[in-house]
């Protein structure tokens, strides 16, 4: 189950798992670096580019550096885990019946992982060709 | 721990945030994955997300995802310090000081744009 604690020593005491806990402790960690990288990523395309300008030029231009390629990988992959994770909290809260829990999860996380999968093919398997 | 009022509110929030990003990102990157079928098939879909209707849905989502990342800062701090607990109320309404001031700049720009007509062709 969940961790309900808010404070790191009834965390630890309340996990009924290591696994349990390293999610809580993970919650954390992702949480503050994806405020950083979500900040940057919404103020570079909304407010310092025009959103009404984002084509396949601009998004193309800015993945031929690598670096950019890392950030939205980055973005990518702590939030959809991040976003798993919640998720499974939300429905082990709401969803009572368990075999309807079981599969729902089933498909969340099927459909988590393939727009993991779709997104690093994009970022790193496709080929821009900036002109 | 939460015993209603403003506690309360924030943990709804902060799932109900959480969950519309989630579904937003899921979104978000199949359509950008749609630059592997090429730029046709790319810029005919960020077209029709430049509609209006998207736009506003983006100005929602933007106020989700920094609700969601202020008060998961505040999250931290009720977890990480002596004091936090304590101080969770007061800690709530920071969170809204930081977002009515991060959140000014992106109202103004796609708000303007939308009011301005400068989506779309």
């Amino acid at each position: 189950m969940a961790i309900k604690s808010k404070r790191y020593a009834e965390a630890r005491l309340e996990a009924n798992t290591n696994l349990e806990l390293y999610w809580w402790v993970f919650m954390r960690i992702s949480g503050v670096v994806l405020v950083f990288l979500l900040i940057g990523h919404m103020w570079m395309n909304a407010i310092l580019m025009d959103l009404n300008k984002i084509d396949y030029d601009y998004v193309a231009q800015r993945l031929s550096q690598t670096t950019w390629k890392i950030y939205d990988w980055l973005i990518l992959a702590l939030a959809l885990l991040h976003g798993a994770n919640g998720l499974r909290y939300v429905l082990d809260d709401w969803v009572r019946d368990p075999a309807k829990r079981f599969w729902t999860k089933v498909v969340a996380y099927g459909l988590i992982g393939f727009l993991f999968l779709l997104g690093s093919l994009s970022l790193f398997n496709h080929d821009f060709g900036v002109k | 721990m939460y015993r209603g009022r403003e506690g309360q509110w924030a943990f709804y929030l902060h799932r109900l945030s959480g969950l519309g990003i989630l579904v937003f990102l899921m979104l978000h990157v199949a359509n950008i994955s749609s630059a592997m079928w090429g730029p046709e098939v790319s810029n005919a879909l960020m077209k029709f997300y430049h509609q209006p209707v998207f736009q506003v849905g983006l100005l929602v989502l933007i106020a989700g995802v920094l609700y969601h990342g202020f008060n998961g800062l505040r999250i931290i701090l009720m977890d990480f310090t002596a004091w936090g607990v304590r101080y969770q109320r007061q800690l709530w309404y920071g969170v809204w000081v930081l977002f009515v001031l991060f959140y000014l700049p992106f109202l103004v720009k796609i708000g303007g744009g939308i009011l301005g007509g400068s989506h779309g062709d």
